[in-house]
């Protein structure tokens, strides 16, 4: 790149002709020129990187296997959380409080509570569920129905659902804890506590695959910028020779940076191929699985978004690796 | 164009490669630079590329004080000198004219002017049929040739050049002199180290003797202005 040489001030020697009053130096262009120059020197380094790559296919595969590994992980590790996350999302709007009554009350004992839970301000809906629609329920459901034939008499208790309002968001509401002490009751069961369990776990989960993410992002720099270091040291050669007859740092890094990118380019691309096949071999177990619990859920795979933004932040990731080496080295081989 | 003015160079190591050297290179002019070896031809075509810097006294080059370019100026610098080695460095990875069009790349020449640039540069050194070929599939004395073809390609004032025949035979060693010398001719001011007396006597040009880091002998042949 040419850049103009603030360094070069007006000597001290009076010079002889204005134009000469400067270091011997290459071949100026004007703005527009250097533009083009510019451009040009990016293509070229942009090709002649991939071009290398090329040229050492089984060294770059095996770099590029391991960064999609490394990257794959936490890219499944996120799809399975941000599955779990949506499939709680069904869940949290699960507000209800069951209430199961003691196998004594009868189904007039569950009208009249029902009744009473109705008149409740903070009681927006009571479904009330008669052991006999509990059983054939159950019969339905299970699969044990030859089984349910053989019992004598009804097992299952009268069963009040009861939808609270949308604000009875406290840890244990007054609701809650009035029914419990309600002398027809047997068992509350109220969601929002194993839902708070759920979201905790959630949490947890979240914050694992975000320090996995972390982790295997700060691998993939590593690897690439050993690489690249490499790749420098098998060069440096070449980058003397580059540096002798005048090549800035800009223009020996430039190449280095690219294949930085390509690496981490194809490392995601990998990766995003793996995540992919491990979508498509776990897709049917999986959907039998969801099809079993009624299928309330639909399983989803990484989306056009998520691509995008894995596959430029890895590119972006080989950039930084292979910049952090290139000027370590610029830096410490430098001919003064 | 080149002004040493009472420079020594004293290495880490406490070797003193230069010691107060003053002598003046106008431009256009081709001198030698001779003495025996580690007498310290090298270290002073490096002061003028700016591989080294002094540890006392001036060099100017075409009147810039070199002590006043900082680090960032020096790739600029080296653009404006065409640098020849012994063991002429060329790029085994990639062609001839690829390794000729380098300078006019790192420069930012335009596609069109660098393709006409390197194609003349390679008919001066006569190896315009050789542009596609590796450098590893030519000669020694065509690789040589390359180099050259890289060093002027970007159309420098000054060519310097480091033992630029030392593996070369003598016939081909006269040959790339009179290459060196039709530079010379055309206006390029051209130091070359080399320490082929031989060669130098044939040449007949201006000649600076270096032992042990002094200046011991500023021979002008007759017939050379001084």
């Amino acid at each position: 790149m040419t850049r103009p040489a603030r360094n070069q001030r007006t000597p001290a020697v009076a010079p002889k002709k204005g134009a000469e009053a400067r270091a011997p130096r290459g071949p100026r262009t004007p703005v527009a020129a250097r533009l083009s120059a510019w451009r040009d020197q990016h293509f070229y380094s942009f090709f002649s990187s991939l071009g290398r790559l090329t040229a050492r296919p089984w060294a770059t595969a095996l770099t590029v296997l391991v960064l999609g590994f490394a990257l794959a992980l936490p890219l499944l590790f996120w799809l399975v959380y941000a599955n779990a996350r949506d499939l709680s999302g069904g869940l949290r709007e699960a507000r209800e409080v069951t209430v199961f009554l003691k196998s004594s009350a009868d189904a007039k004992v569950g009208e009249v509570l029902a009744g009473e839970l109705r008149k409740r301000a903070d009681v927006t809906d009571v479904v009330l569920h008669t052991p006999e629609q509990g059983l054939a329920e159950f019969r339905q459901l299970s699969g044990f129905g030859e089984a349910l034939d053989a019992l004598q008499s009804n097992p299952l208790p009268t069963v009040l659902v009861v939808t609270p309002r949308e604000s009875l968001e406290a840890d244990n509401p007054a609701l809650v804890a009035e029914l419990k002490s309600d002398p027809r009751v047997d068992l509350v069961q109220y969601d929002a506590e194993w839902r708070r369990k759920l979201s905790g776990i959630l949490h947890f989960t979240e914050r694992v695959v975000a320090v996995v993410a972390a982790l295997l992002a700060f691998a993939t720099l590593l690897v690439i910028g050993n690489t690249v270091r490499m790749d420098i040291q098998a060069r440096s050669m070449e980058i003397s020779v580059m540096q002798t007859i005048g090549a800035g740092n800009a223009f020996v890094r430039r190449p280095f940076l690219y294949a930085g990118f390509w690496y981490g380019l194809f490392g995601s691309l990998l990766a995003l191929l793996i995540v992919v096949t491990v979508e498509f071999a776990l897709a049917d177990p999986i959907g039998r699985l969801l099809d079993s619990y009624t299928n309330r859920f639909e399983l989803h795979g990484v989306g056009i978004a998520s691509i995008l933004v894995v596959v430029a932040a890895s590119g972006l990731l080989g950039w930084i690796g292979a910049f952090i080496v290139t000027t370590r080295h610029l830096a410490a081989g430098r001919p003064r | 164009m080149i002004r040493f003015d009472n420079v020594s160079k004293r290495y880490l190591t406490g070797l003193d490669a230069l010691s107060e050297v003053t002598f003046d290179i106008a431009a256009g002019e081709m001198v030698f630079v001779t003495g025996h070896s580690g007498a310290g031809k090298s270290t002073l075509l490096k002061l003028i590329s700016l591989a080294e810097r002094p540890s006392r006294g001036q060099v100017v080059v075409n009147h810039a004080d070199l002590a006043r370019v900082r680090r960032r100026g020096v790739p600029q610098v080296r653009r404006g000198i065409g640098m020849v080695f012994q063991d002429h460095r060329l790029l085994t990875d990639r062609s001839v004219f690829d390794n000729v069009a380098l300078p006019l790349l790192i420069a930012g020449s335009s596609r069109i002017e660098t393709a006409k640039r390197v194609r003349a540069a390679l008919d001066k050194v006569g190896l315009l049929a050789r542009e596609k070929a590796s450098p590893l599939t030519l000669s020694t004395g065509e690789q040589q040739r390359v180099g050259i073809a890289r060093a002027i390609v970007a159309k420098p004032s000054l060519i310097i050049a480091d033992e630029p025949t030392g593996n070369l035979d003598p016939q081909l060693s006269v040959e790339i002199m009179a290459l060196f010398a039709e530079f010379g001719a055309v206006g390029t001011t051209v130091l070359i180290a080399s320490h082929d007396l031989f060669l130098l006597k044939r040449m007949n040009k201006r000649v600076l003797v270096l032992d042990h880091g002094r200046l011991v002998d500023d021979f002008r042949p007759q017939g050379v202005p001084a």
